[in-house]
């Protein structure tokens, strides 16, 4: 099915504190070795859809920075290939101009580019939620529905009811219609519903009129603006997704959802389609005597001399002779002198901890040292 | 052509031998396609190199067992060798008119590609073969080709006296001129032993590469043939003396000391070493996983491995498995093995994609050895699997599946 892929590369509703001072959401490290975008581009790769368009809005520097051209995700084609949609100001622009005001407007500020693309069918998906799927079943099911649009919905979270706040919640008929939605404000009310992860198809040509149209009624939120709206008189579908789930829009879901993967059943299923990441040949991990390391994920270029424990150890980290890092994400280039302790903490890249420091943290609010610090 | 421009040197990669004295390691692949260092494979480091002195046109001629090596090199991405003009050409033996031949000699591999060469009308040719590790900039080595006014120069490296006879030998006058050159003397004049790197200017080489392929006698060689006869002529041989580290590794004992000499902080061969990457063919691995009851001690484990067990001075490739209670000790394991709970794997070189079954012992020694001596090292070929509770003794070489009934005995 011929299919363009769009990614918002950011989210409104995020508070990942110092993590996404000097990036956007989609180029937080994640697993060691990946960023979430890798996830998200790895999931159209493998749907077969090789036209991909990332819309973003402010701090993306280190997400064109990863992508490149898409070489590593087999993204350079002479059909389609990857494209990153950046906001642009012109003259005859309001002053906002690239502040978009919602991702109804960030669609018709770059649908010079959506409109050129041969795709009959969008595949419209979001950054702050993670998961592996095949877009090619939900097609499949948006054309034997004859929808007009289907949302992709989930109704759990690793094993939790609990939805998350800030996203989408489906009010859907016993045929899988969506008749309403609403935002998700609270996370204790609200149990066992059908929120949205945020991949939506739509056909190309439909979707680049409902955007003119909701533009002309200064509606520009996609959920509100244009699926809420106009409920009645569209064919909205449902389409539900029961694999795994990873919502990060905190730090405790950013932790959560990296000390995840320590869990083997959970390692499988994160890894059974190929994730794709940029190539950095690094060199392999050095372990020097006297290291120990214990149920910790740990990615090439490292040297580990020190005691490593349930931890995400990114690439080209270097951990000092006695160190004890505990229950912490080490990102890449980072590194932790002698005799430093670390307890829940979250050390973003090119940090230094230096000899003998002590930082300790909890599992509800790890502490979060800033990219390029000296502590 | 409009697609080509031209170089000033093209370099050429000897890369169709068969590495015999490797045995099994190489039944399935050619020499240069042999897994080293954890990540790599021999061939990587010559591309390297070429890439790093800014040499981006290569003939990589093939021979033997050439499908691993084709299918690694693909479009040369990986060394940024997919470029415009030049990149990485996998060369092998073609059919002209009515008839083709192989390559007869390393000699007769190049003359067989003076079309390829001239392609880029270059003013010099670099030869290169791919079974050595050692990290060189070329371009250094040409300026002193340029300065010397040579029609050949040749990177030599000294070695102890006592051991130059293995190799091929260059007599040198004070300036580094070669008046002689000997190969495998049984009483060596010098200690520069030849490394088999050249740089001709291309003119020459290709009157020489004529002359030889008309000459019936001929082994068709560099080292037997064409360096000699240039040599007579009174052609400007030049040495290039290399001071760096440097390993021949065609043999089963040199790949697997090579490869123990990553883990030796003592021995000057530095791969973490960013201006100067040595680059690879990267799967699509996630990072390794190290489990609740690992032991790891000096060494080296990469992308892909989920180890359980205890390893040590050792050098793990990507994709291995080691279960629970494992303990790998002074051994190579290359990608994609599984090592079940409870197997011991000592002073040995597993290949690729071998399944050494629960509580198997790879490398028992029963030999009394010296202070200085380590147990013979054993050998499993590519795809193997070796039944649980099997002992393989030190020094044997395993080329079929052993099942639990036909145990292996000294």
């Amino acid at each position: 099915m011929n299919t363009l892929g769009i990614i918002f590369s950011y989210t409104e509703r995020e508070n990942l504190r110092e993590l996404t001072k000097h990036r956007t959401l989609s180029s937080l490290p994640f697993a060691g070795k990946y960023r979430m975008i890798d996830v998200i581009l790895s999931n159209y790769v493998n749907s077969d859809v090789t036209d991909v368009s990332i819309i973003t809005k402010d701090n993306y520097h280190s997400l064109m920075d990863h992508v490149g051209a898409g070489k590593e995700w087999d993204l350079t084609r002479n059909k389609g290939g990857l494209r990153v949609l950046t906001p642009y100001s012109s003259p005859e622009m309001p002053v906002h101009a690239g502040m978009y005001r919602g991702d109804v407007e960030a669609l018709s500020r770059n649908m010079h580019s959506i409109r050129r693309s041969m795709a009959e069918y969008v595949v419209l998906s979001g950054s702050g939620t993670l998961y592996s799927m095949d877009y090619r079943d939900v097609i499949e099911k948006h054309v034997a529905d004859n929808a007009d649009i289907t949302a992709v919905y989930t109704r759990s979270m690793n094993g939790s009811k609990i939805v998350p706040p800030g996203v989408v919640i489906f009010d859907m008929d016993e045929s899988g219609r969506i008749k309403d939605l609403k935002y998700n404000t609270n996370t204790t009310d609200e149990q066992d519903v059908a929120w949205g992860i945020g991949a939506v198809v739509i056909k190309k040509s439909l979707l680049e009129s409902l955007v003119a149209d909701a533009m002309s009624y200064q509606e520009y939120d996609f959920y509100e603006g244009i699926m809420k709206r106009l409920a009645n008189n569209l064919n909205i579908r449902g389409y539900e997704y029961t694999g795994y789930v990873m919502e990060i829009s905190s730090v405790t879901d950013y932790m959560k959802a990296n000390m995840s993967l320590l869990d083997k059943e959970m390692a499988d299923k994160f890894y059974a389609a190929p994730i794709y990441t940029k190539i950095k040949d690094s060199v392999p991990v050095q372990y020097c005597d006297g290291c120990s390391v214990k149920n910790s994920i740990v990615a090439d270029g490292c040297k580990i001399e020190g005691t490593v424990e349930n931890s995400i150890i990114s690439r080209g980290v270097r951990i000092g002779k006695g160190a004890v890092i505990k229950n912490s994400i080490i990102m890449q280039n980072t590194e932790v002198m002698a005799n430093v302790v670390l307890d829940h903490v979250i050390l973003d890249k090119d940090v230094i901890v230096r000899e003998n420091r002590q930082l300790v943290g909890h599992e509800t609010y790890p502490v979060v040292v800033e990219k390029l610090s000296i502590v | 052509m409009g697609f080509t421009k031209n170089k000033e040197m093209i370099a050429m990669l000897l890369a169709g031998g068969q590495g015999s004295r490797m045995g099994v390691l190489t039944s399935r692949v050619a020499k240069p396609a042999v897994p080293f260092g954890g990540k790599w494979r021999i061939i990587d480091f010559p591309l390297s190199n070429c890439v790093n002195s800014g040499v981006d046109t290569i003939g990589v001629l093939t021979q033997y067992q050439p499908l691993e090596l084709n299918s690694y090199i693909g479009n040369g991405q990986p060394w940024d060798l997919d470029r415009l003009y030049g990149g990485a050409f996998i060369l092998p033996p073609y059919v002209r008119g009515k008839e083709g031949e192989w390559y007869k000699g390393t000699a007769n591999a190049i003359y067989q590609n003076i079309n390829f060469i001239e392609m880029y009308d270059p003013e010099y040719v670099l030869i290169l073969s791919g079974d050595h590790i050692y990290k060189m900039n070329y371009n250094m080595m040409l300026e002193y080709h340029k300065e010397k006014g040579a029609d050949c120069t040749i990177a030599v490296m000294p070695v102890p006296i006592e051991e130059a006879s293995r190799f091929g030998v260059m007599n040198t006058e004070a300036d580094m001129k070669i008046y002689e050159f000997e190969e495998k003397p049984p009483q060596p004049k010098s200690n520069l032993a030849s490394m088999g790197i050249y740089i001709f200017t291309w003119s020459k080489l290709k009157e020489y590469l004529i002359k030889d392929e008309e000459n019936v006698n001929s082994s068709n060689d560099f080292g037997h043939d064409v360096l000699p006869a240039m040599l007579n002529d009174g052609n400007k041989m030049y040495a290039y003396e290399y001071k760096g580290y440097w390993k021949d590794v065609g043999t089963v004992e040199s790949l697997w000391e090579a490869n123990m000499d990553i883990l030796d902080a003592t021995v000057p061969l530095n791969l973490n070493d960013p201006p100067w990457k040595v680059y690879s063919r990267n799967n699509n691995y996630p990072p390794q996983f190290i489990g609740e009851d690992a032991v790891l001690k000096n060494s080296s484990v990469t992308e892909g491995c989920s180890i359980h067990g205890t390893v040590e001075n050792s050098i793990v490739f990507p994709g291995v498995k080691v279960g629970k209670g494992a303990v790998i000790s002074n051994s190579v394991i290359m990608p994609d093995c599984v090592i079940e709970d409870g197997a011991v794997v000592e002073y040995a070189i597993v290949a690729a994609n071998v399944k050494i079954g629960k509580d198997a012992h790879i490398g028992q020694n029963k030999k009394v050895l010296k202070a200085d001596e380590h147990p013979e090292i054993s050998v499993i070929g590519q795809d193997l699997t070796v039944a649980a509770g099997v002992i393989v003794p030190a020094g044997a070489v395993v080329s079929e599946n052993i099942t639990s009934e036909e145990k292996e005995e000294a």
